[in-house]
């Protein structure tokens, strides 16, 4: 699989693919890699699986493209550092986020939720196609 | 909790060239890391005992783990800019 995805990003890079084409082929590489042998190929058992990664994708109509994969892991691990914030600023953090209208208590975040949260954004899926013709896309995989 | 990332990969293509390319060995700063880290929990070690027998909950030495678990979930971090000139790819493994 190594081989294969210094491939794909060697072709991003030489400019032979677009980054919409290597994220799309670094997806599939990655849902082949992560099925178990024994597993059935339809999409109902690979949308079960556990989300890995947080991925954005930006194609400007200009042809600048940006495409950022993040760890779940990092969110999961970040999140949890939250726990540690001191009471004090966390109140003036939640706050800070009602008055910019995000209602979100921090200080009720627990890890059970935290799991159900990634567990949630396996459904999840952003797609922004402005009138310019750029496109965001936010997914997890 | 997953180990610290090896390495940083920068790349930059112009043109379908590639002019600048980089492979930071990041496992080169592991020792220097886990000194600090030594140190550091050392130090966040006798703060909690102090603050366990003052009676308060004692957090920094997980604070510190959990730093830890942070950056070793930064492995697999993929960044690729493009333009119409050039793309810069930087990944973390």
């Amino acid at each position: 699989m190594g081989q294969e995805r210094e491939r794909i990003l060697d072709l991003l890079v030489s400019g032979k693919i677009t980054a919409e084409e290597a994220g799309r082929l670094l997806d599939a590489l990655e849902s082949r890699s992560s099925q178990p042998v024994t597993a059935a190929t339809s999409p109902e058992v690979r949308s079960t699986e556990t989300p890995k990664y947080i991925y954005v994708k930006v194609l400007s109509a200009k042809g600048d493209n940006v495409n950022v994969k993040v760890p779940l892991g990092l969110v999961r691990a970040g999140l949890k550092l939250t726990s540690f914030i001191p009471q004090p600023a966390m109140e003036q953090i939640n706050k800070s986020m009602g008055d910019h209208g995000m209602s979100v208590d921090l200080l009720n975040f627990k890890a059970e939720d935290l799991e159900e949260l990634i567990e949630a954004l396996r459904e999840m899926e952003v797609n922004v196609d402005a009138v310019n013709g750029d496109n965001v896309r936010v997914y997890c995989a | 909790m997953r180990v610290p990332p090896y390495a940083v990969a920068v790349r930059i293509v112009e043109q379908e060239r590639t002019k600048f390319r980089i492979w930071f060995p990041l496992f080169l700063l592991w020792p220097l890391l886990l000194v600090f880290l030594l140190l550091t929990l050392i130090a966040t070690l006798i703060v909690d005992i102090a603050r366990l027998i003052a009676g308060r909950r004692r957090t920094y030495t997980r604070l510190v783990v959990e730093c830890l678990g942070v950056v070793g979930e930064t492995r697999g971090t993929e960044v690729f800019i493009e333009d119409k000139e050039r793309t810069v790819a930087v990944t973390v493994r």
